[in-house]
Formats: C-alpha cells, structure tokens, sequence
C-alpha cells in the first residue's frame, strides 16, 4: 500500500479510537447525570419522570456492549485460556488469527440475530421509551456486535500483517478479565 | 453438531473470548431446536428489565478512578496511624487496607498492584519475614469481597435475583471473622519490636484524618443511603460515582481532568467484557433451563447426596476448582443459574449460598496450580510462583477454615441480612 493511504488509514483509525472514547465517557457521565438528577428530584421535590428509569436502563445496555467493543479492540475480554501455552511460540499468532475468525463468525451471526429480533421488534414492538420505537432502543444490538464481528476480523488480519496494530501483537493478546 | 460443540470447548480452551464460546453455544443449541436465531438477543435484551444492573459500571467506574488517585496512599497512611500501635499492627493494618479497597474495585487485581507494591516494602523493613510478607500480600489481593460494594456480591445478586441490600449485609460477619482470624495469624507472626511500640501524636492522627476527610465519607454514603432508606443501590452506585468524581478530580485534583475520559472508557471497556458475558449467559441459561438441565442434574446428584450439609462439602470442593479455573465474574455468571436450582432443592439458603459461593471463589483466587493471585503476584514481585505456593500456604488453612465456619454456620450469614 502507498504510504500516503497507510498513514490516511492510520490517522482515521486514531481519530475512530478518539470517538469511542469519548462515546464512551459520554454514556457514563449520562448514567451518573441523570440516576442523581433522578435522586435530587425525589428527595428534594418528591417527583421524578417514569421514562427515567427505563432509559437508564437502556443506557447500561447501550454502555455495556460498546463498551464490549472497545475491550475486543484491546484484548480485553475474559478468557479461559487454559492450554494456549502448550502451543510453541511460533504458532502463537497463527492460534490467535484463528481464535479472531472464530470470533468474528460467530458475532457476525450474533449481528445478524440481532437484526432479525430489531426488525420484529420494528414490526410488531410498537411505541415505548420516550415516544419513539422499542426497536430504536434494541439498536445497540445489531450495531454493536456487527462492529464486535468487524474488529475481530480487522485483528485476525493485523495478526497476519502486523498492519491495524501499533506494537505487533499487543491488542490481540487475551487478557483475563481486564487485569492490569 | 456435537463435533461443532467440541470444537467450540476446545476453542475455549485455548483462549477464545468467553461470551463469544457461550453465544456460540448458544446459537448452535437453539437452531439445533429448530428455534429461530433471534432468540438469543431477545434474551439478551432482557437484561434491560434488571433495574440492578446499573450499579455495575457505576461502581467499576468508582473503583477504577479511586485506583488511579492518591486514595489508596492516603488510606494506608491513616490506617497506619490509627492501627500501628497494635503487635503486628502493619499486618493488620496491610489486611484492613486491601479488604477495604477490594471491597470498591472488585478483585480484578488491582490490589495487589496498587497496593502491594506499597505495602511489601513497608512489611520487609518492618522486619516481617518475607514468605510472609509475599504470601499475607497475594492473599490479600481478593480479601474483602464479601464486603459492600464490593462488585461480584451485586454479580451474584442480578445472576439469582437475590436482595443485594439483603446480601451487602450478609458478607459483613463472614468478611470480619476472616480479616480477625488473619489479623490474629498475622500478631502472633509479627517480629520483636525493635524499639517499643509504635504510637501516633493526636496530632498526626488529626492531620491523617483531615487528608483522607473526603474518602471517609464513602462508605457511610453508600451504606447510610442504602439502609436508611433513601436509595436503592444503582443509586448508590450513582452517588458513589459521582463523589468520587468530585473528590478525586477537582478537591485532591490527584486525576488530572484530561486523563478522566480515558479511566472513563476504560471502565466501560471492563463492564463491557462483564455484560456481553452476562448477556450471552442469558441465553444459554435459559436454554439449558428449557432443557431442565439443572433438574436432571439434581436427580443425579441426589441419588448419591442425601444430606444438605454433604451437599455443601461437595460444592465446597467443586466451586474451589472453578474458582481457580475461572475469573470471579465469568465463574458466577456461568455457574451460580446451574446450581441455585439444585442447592434450594436441598433447602439451601439463597443469601448464604451467595456468601458460600464468593467465599469459594476468593480462595480459589490464590489456590494453587492456576489461582490468579498467584500470578499476578508472581508478575509484581517477580518471584516464582512455586515459593508463592509456599508462602500463601498458612493464609490458605486460615482461609478454608473461615470456609468451614461460613457453610455450617449460616447464621453467621443470616444473622444480619434477618
């Protein structure tokens, strides 16, 4: 590839990271935001909004699996990962390559599931959260795993190219619940 | 399709992201049914009907910002002042100051690197030996689960739908008499005083206080807001946040506001790899559930076990090899829907059997071969994980006996929870 285009790619890849961070720091600081002003409302004038509740909920969804999206770019998920060691060195990136392909079918199919269970909802879900479509607030679904399923793909790639990581192998690694 | 089953396993095995084996599964078994595909996420999203859930990220978000400030520092400090006096007072004060901080980061191992590295150097020069002083630290790395709000208790409460107010107050007495049954191993380890005890001025006592005046009310917040009525615990979880937010960011100002939207996405990204577990379970659970797995387990099982109390011994030792085997959280979500049904058919109480199990799992943490403690603290200290086996020996006796107490006495757990 062009050198120009590599470091186009790279630079919409940062710029990608940035976005979800900030995403994600914006769905936090709403779940802390709205659960106190909910808290403040009750105790301090006895009322409260019923579609608090329900969209806080929502909100964890919707946090929960971004956030999900964001530990798989990192290696962040929880894994077993019992005997990878048995496997020498040298094939070490090749099981990881194929750990990813695994991964990114079966969130693909995920996806997939997810936009069969939005369009019913779209059909027969009717009108919930804040006048708008129970299907709109199921969207995180669909959209999160496709996105899971992509950046799957992208690490099985970079194991092969060394490309979409920055230090060879360092977001691909599995980490065991997000230790340091 | 079984081969397919197999492969999968095998695939988790050799590190395949959890959630990602589970859904697999999950998948593979409801079109096995001739069940449409979309099942799986419907029972995913029914986690948006748990009110409780969101004092997950909140308080993971708490945690990891108290981690990355001064607090753990400021907590030490003032522990030390209040507590040095006592023989083995650094010991205790080392056990007291993990249990506390574990309790508000859960046991992902932050402990043992926030505070380890603190408190090794401290105990060595203090004399402790350094068996002990390795083993008291790997120890303590998941010591105070049991206490609230510590993240795995309020796990297990949305995995079998139990009171997690009911079950903050369960762990209060189990946590206590395994911080006193350590603390005393601990004073009778201590070294000879080099020169007499070590006492703190009134005045250094004020000025610790006055430090940490900010930190101290947390956990009256949480407790005081929970029990006296006023908030229910994802509301808790949301003024715990946003004090700690507060305090860390703009009164100690220890986290700089720039790095806040990183901590920020990092503890989603910690929730995240949390709830796609959790979701994925759902469907599994249920499929399994469908299947009456859990039932025909029991008929299995009772065959052999007639007695509640033999029942316990056996899932005593099932739940310490899981908990080796497995992370806290991924253990709870996969394991606590299997047994629940079997252990209230043996009249097993739904709170004490949370106690049990986290119990389980804290010792599995540093039981050897694979106990992550172990590890991690292998990776800190950079020794070997075979003298860690050694050194954490005495603290694991004391563990499993504090285990014993907790199964055959449930009032110990009850007691408080009514």
């Amino acid at each position: 590839m062009p050198n120009a285009l590599v470091s186009l790619v790279r630079t919409v890849h940062r710029l990608l990271l940035h976005l979800e961070t900030f995403w994600l720091a914006l769905l936090l600081v709403a779940m802390i935001g709205l659960a106190c002003f909910q808290i403040g409302l009750r105790l301090l004038l006895d009322s409260g909004f019923l579609w608090l509740d329900p969209l806080l909920r929502y909100l964890v969804i919707w946090a929960g699996l971004f956030g999900a999206l964001a530990a798989t770019g990192r290696g962040k998920h929880i894994c077993l990962d019992l005997v990878s060691y048995l496997l020498p060195a040298r094939y070490q990136p090749l099981l990881r390559c194929g750990l990813h392909l695994f991964s990114a079918v079966v969130c693909g199919v995920l996806a997939w599931a997810a936009v069969l269970f939005v369009q019913s909802e779209m059909e027969f879900g009717g009108r919930t959260l804040l006048g708008l479509g129970s299907w709109v607030w199921n969207l995180a679904f669909p959209v999160a795993f496709g996105l899971i399923s992509l950046r799957f793909l992208a690490a099985a790639m970079g194991e092969v190219t060394g490309f979409f990581t920055e230090e060879p192998g360092a977001r691909s690694r599995p980490a065991n619940g997000g230790t340091p | 399709m079984n081969l397919v089953k197999a492969l999968t396993v095998v695939l988790a095995l050799l590190g395949a992201p959890l959630f990602v084996v589970i859904s697999a599964l999950a998948l593979l078994a409801f079109s096995g049914a001739g069940i449409d595909l979309s099942v799986v996420v419907i029972e995913m999203s029914r986690l948006a009907d748990t009110p409780m859930l969101l004092s997950l990220p909140l308080f993971i978000f708490a945690g990891t910002l108290l981690s990355e400030s001064g607090a753990p520092q400021r907590m030490l400090r003032l522990s030390r002042l209040l507590l040095g006096w006592l023989p083995g007072g650094l010991a205790v004060v080392a056990l007291v100051v993990c249990a506390v901080f574990t309790a508000f980061t859960g046991a992902s191992g932050v402990t043992i690197f926030a505070l380890g590295g603190l408190l090794h150097p401290a105990l060595v020069k203090d004399r402790y030996p350094e068996q002990f002083s390795l083993g008291l630290i790997t120890t303590s790395g998941s010591l105070g689960l049991l206490f609230p709000p510590s993240l795995p208790l309020i796990l297990y409460g949305v995995v079998a739908e139990a009171r997690i107010d009911q079950l903050f107050l369960a762990g209060i007495l189990p946590g206590l008499l395994m911080l006193a049954l350590l603390g005393g191993y601990s004073m009778l380890r201590s070294p000879a005083r080099r020169e007499g005890r070590q006492t703190s001025s009134l005045s250094e006592i004020k000025a610790g206080l006055r430090e940490a005046l900010w930190e101290l009310p947390l956990p009256l917040l949480i407790l005081g807001g929970i029990y006296g009525g006023f908030l229910v615990v994802g509301e808790a979880a949301a003024v715990a946040a946003c004090w700690v937010l507060v305090v860390e960011v703009f009164v100690y100002r220890d986290v700089p506001f720039s790095k806040l939207p990183a901590i920020m996405a990092q503890s989603m990204m910690l929730f995240g790899g949390i709830l796609v577990v959790l979701a994925a379970s759902m469907a599994s659970t249920n499929y399994l559930i469908d299947q009456e797995v859990p039932v025909r387990l029991f008929e299995t099982i009772s065959q052999y076990i007639s007695s509640k109390y033999t029942f316990l011994l056996v899932l005593n030792l099932f739940l310490l090899v899981v908990g080796c085997m497995l992370d806290i959280f991924s253990a709870l979500v996969l394991v606590v829907p299997l047994i629940l049904p079997i252990a209230q058919a043996y009249e097993v109480d739904l709170v004490h059997l949370g106690i049990i199990f986290l119990t389980n799992l804290q010792i599995g943490y540093c039981t050897p071969p694979v106990g992550l403690n172990l590890f991690l603290a292998s990776y800190k200290f950079e020794t070997p994980v075979t003298t860690l086996y050694r050194a954490t020996l005495p603290f694991l006796l004391i563990l499993l006996l504090t285990l014993g107490i907790i199964t055959y006495f449930p009032a110990l757990s009850l007691w408080l929870a009514g």
